[in-house]
């Protein structure tokens, strides 16, 4: 095939920019409907700020044209999307704020291109599958690293290096998809085919089952050590559905809501916290004066909100403690209304169907736990957030992908989105939607292999 | 493992509907609820940032307005009240901390102009950010509210003065009071203390008494129970009692006396203006329990008062079945003793519709409410409430209430300024059972000029002083509406 036209990609890539478009006026529109709200004032910068974000969002649209041609059209545009939503609401709450999640922006982009260009085949991932579980655990457990971890706001999550600090959390969720992907892909038939005898039951080899269960180990870790109980009943969901998708034995789901309500139990009656954490879910309102405090105001945000919202700048968001954060949900409910907090919900599940198609669609069984692993990270993690705002299940402190404040969050959410989009043009490949043809790099490679053997001609004939 | 992929799917689906569900619980199920609960501050912050309008007297006097805040300060707006106490019992207070009561409570919507009408009617404020916020004003005469002040003075009890013809409150003062501005402070805290401290003095400055309490009305009551056997024709012009001292009533071996156990009896005309108790006790057990319950129905005893002021409550006499039982209470609540309670403001009613060829107007202080452009938004059209008598047994009450004024309990104290003929009726409730130190409230009820009148007053004393409980309403109360009356017919 030449490098002429392509139809299905082509027109893969001019949806993505229309709706990478409307996503840039829908989030100019709504800044400025936010600061009239506000202070009654036009913004007085709206047209750097409009070509500031286009620049942004479509150098992140020209990435995927480049690099990713074949993928998906939605996944890009939704993740702007929520990213710009959520930009209003930081900018609306704190302007201080609002510049570091510029930056966080920029930088999360960039590393989106890059990540898009670094990875330009996804099997070249599964080569390290243990060099990212040693990363993973490795940044799970620096938290816990005297002087240079430490606690804020109850979890000890924070990691200090220099001026820099981070969240090493965030990335060690994508080392860790990373590697139960690798491993379950080779070891997926071993692990199902249970050679192990133990009375009655037929279960995996101890030494198939060794590194899932560290890898458990983790959450354990999190919950006990970092207090972070958000990100521990991540992992854990993370790691019982990329087992039970992998081995397609529902048994390995029911032990792992037994572990899970286990863990949950023992958890309860160990630290007070959960207890704490149990009771404010049950009953804020008795709490109001302590702990209860933060979940009866996000219940009176979304309350005045109502169906439409008070309209953006026109509520009164500031009254929610880290309304910025993991209570930004209430936020927008509050001032976008039903209507609002809606779209949020739905910009959610359609990249959770974009990603799942994606893992469907691929043959290879890596990619398909990859793109799984992902879109669960992704999917799960907004539940758990946006479900403990809103009292469906007990509140964990953990950030709303790509619309909460938080330069970790923030890139690592871009990250996992350029490798979901880099499974879903590989799937593109695979169908042969799209050309097979060789990767920047690899033509790169090709080039640099010709001109060197130009320089040795003698190595050329060697080889012929 | 497409099959579990799309179970997750499912799944992920699941979690999410249970999202948007909870969401419309939150945001539409409980919406009311939320926004309500008392701990919400989120409404009244939003007030407290907002332009609020005035309350006004109906002679142009601010007593309630809203000043800006220094730059910096908490909240934009600082609520004021120029008058300091004198109108607290009408504005009430708005706080961020603790509520807003009276006409700040009830007119919130108006002044914050957040009615529908106000926001059609400011659309225009959406481009040029103009206050839209509406105003109240009322029907309070600021002449008749000074004068009934100062001429309570620091005794407690409350003066009540309306227009008989339209049920307008024309002032209102109870003592003792409060000053709201002491009150609407930015420091919640300060606040929340002094609202407690005034809460638990004796007197109760945050109760308006003149309609939020109701006392024993004494003889006062006497005017009830008058109108009610002259409209059943139980007694007429020519009825007369025997002269006696005391009364044995039905049931009972303990006689019924006159006040300070006085020799009384007459005709109609005489045992009104000396104001004897046994001839009423007698009247009363004559009409019998449901004759007499009916007719202070009439006049509206038992229900709340239709106020536009918050909790407002009811004056009391009593049920039929326990004055079956009881009719010697019958008796004594025949002449406003016993159990029988009346709220000031009922009190001044009564006297109101006597004068209003009896129809007793529905009380109201909102005169009318304002937009933002000063149209009006509403005006208050009189109503009438109850009909408690005939116009012929008004006038004959007029008549008899003349006679208080020129030759009875009520001559010493209320020949009012260039001649102008009141009609009145005294009241001394006794609070004590025989042989306890004296212990009373005095009341005068009275409307003037008497054949075209302006003004009904109550002037209500409560018995909380040795001084008070020593005098009678003609004494003590006379003298207070008297004053106030000249001043409000001062021309």
């Amino acid at each position: 095939m030449n490098g002429t036209s392509q139809p299905i990609g082509a027109a893969r890539r001019s949806t993505e920019f229309q709706l990478v478009f409307m996503a840039a006026m829908i989030t100019a529109t709504a800044y400025t409907l936010a600061s009239l709200g506000k202070n009654s004032v036009i913004p007085p910068r709206i047209l750097p700020f409009l070509a500031v974000l286009l620049l942004v969002l479509m150098s992140a649209h020209i990435g995927v044209r480049w690099l990713a041609q074949g993928a998906d059209s939605t996944v890009l545009p939704v993740a702007v999307l929520l990213n710009g939503l959520g930009y209003v609401m930081i900018a609306r709450l704190s302007e201080r704020l609002a510049g570091l999640q510029t930056t966080w922006t920029f930088i999360g982009v960039a590393c989106f291109i890059a990540v898009l260009f670094l990875v330009q085949r996804v099997n070249d991932l599964a080569r390290y599958t243990w060099t990212f579980f040693f990363l993973g655990a490795g940044l799970l457990l620096l938290p816990m690293v005297p002087r240079i971890g430490f606690s804020s706001g109850g979890a000890r999550i924070w990691v200090s290096v220099g001026p820099i600090n981070f969240q090493p959390g965030e990335f060690a969720k994508l080392a860790l998809a990373l590697f139960f992907a690798g491993y379950l892909a080779e070891n997926r038939e071993l692990i199902s085919s249970g050679t192990w005898k133990v009375g009655r039951l037929n279960l995996p080899e101890p030494r198939h089952l060794l590194p899932l269960l560290s890898a458990w180990g983790f959450s354990v870790v999190l919950m006990v050590g970092q207090k972070d109980l958000g990100s521990s009943l991540l992992f854990f969901t993370l790691f019982i559905v990329m087992v039970w998708v992998a081995t397609e034995k529902t048994s390995f789901l029911i032990i792992g809501l037994g572990l899970f309500v286990a863990g949950t139990t023992a958890a309860y009656f160990m630290f007070d916290h959960v207890q704490t954490r149990f009771a404010i879910w049950l009953d804020p309102w008795s709490r109001y004066d302590a702990k209860g405090f933060q979940i009866a105001q996000a219940m009176y945000a979304l309350g005045s909100g109502g169906v439409s919202g008070t309209g953006l700048g026109l509520g009164d968001p500031t009254r929610i403690p880290e309304a910025k954060n993991d209570f930004i949900f209430a936020a927008i409910g509050e001032e976008m209304g039903l209507f609002g907090a809606t779209a949020i919900l739905i910009a959610f599940l359609l990249l959770i169907g974009a990603g799942l198609r994606t893992a469907m669609r691929t043959h290879r069984p890596f990619e398909k736990l990859f793109a799984v692993g992902l879109t669960t990270i992704l999917g799960t993690q907004a539940f758990i957030i946006i479900g403990g705002v809103i009292r469906v299940v007990p509140l964990t402190g953990i950030t709303l992908p790509f619309v909460s404040y938080g330069g970790s969050s923030l890139v690592a959410n871009y990250i996992l989105l350029a490798l979901l989009i880099r499974v879903s043009d590989s799937s593109a490949r695979g169908l042969g939607e799209v050309p097979n043809t060789a990767t920047s790099r690899e033509r790169l490679a090709v080039r640099r292999a010709r001109r060197t053997s130009k320089r040795h001609p003698v190595n050329q004939d060697d080889q012929s | 493992m497409n099959t579990r992929i799309r179970h997750l799917a499912l799944a992920m689906i699941i979690l999410y509907v249970i999202l948007f569900v909870q969401l419309n619980v939150i945001q539409v199920g409980r919406k009311n609820t939320l926004d309500s609960d008392a701990r919400n501050t989120r409404q009244t912050v939003r007030d407290y940032n907002d332009p609020r309008g005035d309350i006004r007297t109906k002679d142009g006097v601010v007593i309630a307005t809203s000043i800006r805040n220094e730059s910096g300060s908490e909240f934009a707006w600082q609520r004021i009240y120029p008058q300091g106490d004198l109108y607290s019992a009408i504005t009430g207070y708005f706080t961020f901390a603790y509520g807003a009561t009276q006409l700040e409570k009830t007119q919130n919507d108006i002044l914050a102009g957040r009615t529908v009408e106000q926001q059609i009617r400011g659309i225009g404020s959406l481009f040029n950010g103009q206050n839209t916020s509406g105003s109240v004003q009322t029907t309070l005469d600021s002449r008749i509210q000074q004068a009934a002040k100062d001429a309570l003075g620091n005794r407690e009890g409350s003066v009540v003065v309306i227009e008989p013809s339209t049920g307008a409150i024309q002032a209102m003062w109870s003592y003792p009071s409060y000053d709201p501005n002491r009150v609407v402070i930015q420091d919640d805290e300060r606040a929340g203390e002094l609202l407690r401290s005034l809460d638990s003095m004796s007197g109760k400055p945050l109760l308006a008494n003149a309609y939020q309490e109701r006392y024993m009305p004494g003889s006062t009551f006497k005017v009830i129970t008058a109108a009610g056997a002259l409209d059943a024709g139980l007694i007429n012009t020519e009825s007369s009692w025997p002269d006696e001292s005391e009364f044995l009533p039905p049931q009972t071996n303990d006689p019924i006396q006159n006040y300070a156990n006085k020799v009384c009896g007459g005709d109609l005309a005489e045992v009104f203006r000396r104001s004897c108790n046994t001839p009423f006790a007698r009247t009363a057990i004559a009409l019998g329990p449901q004759k007499m319950v009916d007719i202070t129905k009439g006049f509206g005893i038992g229900e709340v008062i239709p106020f536009d002021l918050p909790r407002a409550v009811s004056s009391q006499f009593g049920d039929v079945d326990y004055f079956e039982e009881n009719l010697p209470l019958l008796g004594i609540g025949g002449f406003g003793q016993g159990n029988t309670q009346m709220v000031p403001l009922h009190m001044a009613m009564v006297a109101a519709s006597i004068a209003n060829k009896g129809m007793m107007m529905k009380p109201y202080v909102v005169a009318a409410t304002y937009d933002h452009n000063g149209s009006v938004l509403r005006r208050t059209s009189p109503t009438v409430w109850k009909t408690p008598m005939s116009s012929a047994t008004s006038a004959l009450l007029t008549e008899l209430m003349i006679g208080v004024v020129n030759e009875g309990t009520a001559k010493c104290c209320m020949a009012l300024a260039n001649g102008i003929q009141a009609a009145a009726k005294t009241g001394t409730a006794q609070l004590n059972a025989a042989g306890e130190p004296q212990n009373s409230h005095a009341w005068m009820v009275a409307f003037a000029p008497a054949q075209a009148p302006r003004y009904a007053i109550v002037v209500m004393l409560k018995g909380t002083t040795a001084e008070i409980s020593a005098g009678t309403g003609g004494t003590l109360a006379g003298p207070i509406a008297k004053k106030i009356l000249d001043i409000a017919l001062r021309r």
